[in-house]
């Protein structure tokens, strides 16, 4: 118990901090927790709580991002939302793909490290999209709704790993049910549930709290993958009000994803012959790849290879889903590659965000072109 | 001028329009409870922007509704056009030192000038309708009631004793 308490206090001093600097806090949670863990001072170990209180973190996590996937917005926006989508999909599985597997990880490992290296991090584009000031730029739609196709791949890429052995059949039945019984709660309890958000007691954040959990646990008894459920809750209640959810579950998140970020921190064992040439590596590499999908998605969403450069600097940055990635399905070497990722991609990510305008303008200044003095005279 | 309103998942809602003179003028009602104002004019690339929290683009959208006249002290002016055009202004002022330390009832204020203190704002406390023996003192800020006329006759008389 004494460890959750410094590690929340060494958190909530480096979130003073990154708050201050306007930096994304993520990769210091993680650090921090490194430094606490046995790979730094060892001053906190895991425990029953501290799992526990981790694992609501990352369900809670889920929980939120079900609760902004509104199905039929986004079937509005089928073709802003696909083009960009795939060409980020393919472009930055395959690069992290084939780089992990000549590292010598294996088939499944390889797939785990290229899905944690394709998602970026949804929170950390928000939040610098609104803190830079780029909200009117055509390609921040571009970049919101591509976090939005990546939300849905993490999805599929949930089911299919966490099918694993079972036999495909029952999984499909068993998800299927849970999914109906979501559904249908939202559909025939609508007026309920609106009528108990509106209500000024505990009772909106209990319900939330507990239908969050029950839903985990009714997975979890059932062997469908808890995570995916939480999401498709979120999915469901979305139909109702999904604000007052929001409001309601936003202390839970809030606080539980630091325990979770720093508790992953300190689970991690830097003395297991980590390869931090190849963690700089693979880094460099996501950083890299996301160039390439930004400037296809340039070309091809708003023909202009400049505009890719604004798409790749606010979407470097990779955080919460790919430690999520990393926490559920990662071997320690796996989930210590996928940190070291997270950490140099969301510091280098923090930066271009802010400096990528000026890159663009600069690529695009007249001098750096060859002098055409017919052309552009207004 | 199309207005358009478009939900952003994650960020909230846009609203955007262009006037007739090509200008582009967009707000974002971000989930942070901020508001953001981004305006770009015809013919230039990038948007200048103005974030604001929920207070301050209430003020601008009284100034744009033209309810806020003077921008130094604040004044609104409500018009109740079934009541034969009435038109009251509630306005706001900060005390001089000239005048600290008098009472309401020293300086005679509704005798003279016809409008009326109805409420007194010292140091985050609100004193609603001070009693005659209310004493001001220094950057009280005071809001006063009254037509037009008498509340020139207020700046005249009794501010500047």
């Amino acid at each position: 118990m004494e460890g959750i308490v410094l590690a929340l206090f060494v958190c909530l001093i480096l979130a003073l901090v990154t708050k201050y600097l306007s930096i994304p806090p993520i990769p210091f949670y993680i650090i921090g927790g490194v430094l606490l863990g046995k790979s730094g001072f060892a001053l906190v170990t895991s425990d029953e709580i501290s799992r526990f209180f981790a694992q609501m973190g990352l369900i809670f996590l889920l929980f939120f991002m079900g609760l902004g996937l509104k199905l039929e917005r986004i079937a509005a926006n089928r073709s802003a939302v696909l083009t960009s989508g795939i060409i980020d999909l393919n472009v930055n599985m395959l690069i992290g793909f084939v780089a992990a597997y000549m590292f010598g990880f294996s088939i499944i490992e390889s797939l785990v490290i290229a899905s944690a290296f394709y998602i970026s991090s949804t929170a950390m584009t928000i939040t610098s999209l609104v803190e830079n000031r780029k909200l009117m730029m055509r390609e921040a739609e571009t970049v919101i709704w591509l976090m939005v196709f990546e939300d849905l791949v993490l999805i599929l890429f949930l089911a299919i790993i966490s099918a694993g052995d079972q036999n495909p059949l029952l999984f499909l039945l068993k998800i299927a049910g849970v999914l109906a019984i979501l559904y249908a709660v939202a559909h025939y309890g609508k007026e309920f549930l609106i009528n108990l958000l509106d209500r000024s007691d505990e009772l909106p954040i209990l319900f939330t709290f507990g239908a969050v959990l029950t839903t985990a646990s009714f997975s979890m008894y059932l062997g469908v993958p808890e995570t995916m459920m939480v999401i498709a809750l979120g999915a469901a209640l979305a139909t109702t009000d999904p604000d007052a959810f929001e409001q309601h579950a936003r202390p839970f998140k809030d606080v539980f994803l630091v325990v979770f970020f720093v508790f992953f921190g300190i689970t991690i064992n830097l003395a297991s012959g980590v390869n931090m040439v190849m963690i700089l590596f693979i880094s460099l590499l996501a950083v890299m790849s996301k160039f390439i999908s930004g400037i296809l998605t340039g070309i091809f969403i708003h023909e202009s290879a400049l505009a890719g450069i604004e798409i790749w600097g606010n979407t470097i940055g990779r955080g919460e889903f790919s430690i999520a990635i990393a926490a559920l399905y990662g071997s320690p070497l796996v989930a210590t590659t996928i940190a070291g990722m997270v950490i140099v991609t969301s510091i280098i990510g923090a930066f271009t965000a802010k400096y990528c305008t000026g890159m663009r303008k600069w690529m695009a200044a007249p001098w750096r072109r060859k002098p055409s003095y017919h052309s552009h005279s207004r | 001028m199309a207005l358009r309103s478009v939900n952003l998942p994650g960020v909230g809602t846009k609203y955007e329009f262009e006037t007739d003179k090509g200008d582009i003028v967009a707000i974002f009602f971000t989930k942070t409870g901020t508001i953001q104002m981004y305006t770009l004019q015809q013919g230039c690339h990038t948007p200048s922007a103005a974030e604001m929290s929920p207070m301050e683009a209430r003020r601008l959208g009284n100034i744009l509704t033209g309810a806020i006249i003077e921008a130094e002290a604040e004044s609104v002016e409500i018009a109740f056009s079934a009541l034969a055009d009435l038109r009251i202004t509630i306005h706001t002022y900060l005390i001089p030192k000239e005048i600290t330390g008098k009472t309401i009832e020293d300086l005679q204020i509704r005798t003279k000038t016809g409008v009326t203190v109805i409420a007194v704002s010292r140091k985050d406390k609100n004193i609603i309708n001070p009693p005659p023996s209310f004493v001001f003192e220094t950057n009280d800020a005071v809001v006063v009631i009254g037509e037009t006329d008498q509340l020139k006759r207020f700046e005249r008389e009794v501010m500047v004793d």
